[in-house]
């Protein structure tokens, strides 16, 4: 469940050194975009009662109930260039994004 | 207060707490020097600059485009380049430039560039387009008061 790329699992896990009193990150989803839903990361001090939990590489991320649903099957990378840098969700439940590709509907 | 940048601040609160407290701390978008000045300015707040400082050297420069797409009709491309044509306004300070057509300039004169940065994703964000009406809620597409 929930698969990331060793280059997401180094990004987590730099975001993660730099904030050494958090547990983990959070992945959320939440309605916005014109695309319907949107996902969200923040840092987390405590695994939130409904949340699952992924371990990868010792890394830790957890998923909110609303997002579980949304991200099966979904592999999340990471990538960075000079002009941007992003977390991305390689989702193949998605019918239609954004022009940005930020929001999706399933 | 654009729609664009309305809607930045509903739906990101953690960024909008940012910008704002930036804006009171007095990061006030820098004021360019443009060739010519009645074709429009374009605004480089101190985010963009200091971004631009660290990954264009020499020659290169960031390249805004407008381009027909998006969700809301336009959207904003942002590209790397070296080559300047007539066609082209530069704006920006030593070390940090950014090059739009006079097409594109004519939708988006006035506007300031940040660089934007969140936990999810980081990159450079036109903001306060004076011509825009409104946006996509990632702020990449916009359509045009008419």
């Amino acid at each position: 469940m929930f698969p990331q790329t060793p280059s997401a699992v180094n990004k987590v896990k730099q975001l993660l050194e730099e904030k050494p009193d958090h547990l983990g990150l959070k992945v959320g989803v939440r309605t916005r975009g014109c695309n319907g839903l949107s996902y969200y990361l923040e840092y987390v001090k405590s695994k939130g009662v409904s949340d699952e939990e992924v371990v990868q590489d010792g890394v830790r991320v957890f998923i909110e109930k609303k997002a579980q649903l949304t991200l099966l099957g979904t592999e999340m990378d990471y990538v960075e260039d000079k002009l941007s840098s992003e977390f991305v969700f390689n989702n193949p439940n998605i019918k239609g994004t954004c022009g940005c590709g930020e929001s999706f509907n399933i | 207060m654009s729609a664009v940048r309305l809607l930045c601040s509903l739906v990101r609160p953690g960024q909008s707490r940012t910008l704002l407290s930036s804006w009171i701390a007095g990061d006030r978008p820098l004021r360019c020097a443009s060739n010519t000045v009645a074709d429009g300015e374009i605004y480089l707040a101190e985010s963009c600059v200091r971004r631009l400082q660290e990954v264009t050297s020499g020659p290169e420069f960031l390249r805004l485009q407008v381009d027909s797409g998006g969700c809301s009709g336009f959207q904003y491309k942002f590209t790397l380049d070296t080559n300047m044509t007539e066609e082209d306004r530069a704006f920006g300070v030593d070390g940090a430039h950014v090059v739009v057509d006079l097409d594109s300039l004519q939708l988006v004169k006035g506007s300031t560039i940040e660089f934007c940065e969140e936990l999810i994703r980081s990159s450079f964000q036109l903001t306060q387009n004076p011509q825009a009406e409104h946006g996509c809620s990632c702020g990449s597409s916009f359509s045009i008061k008419l």
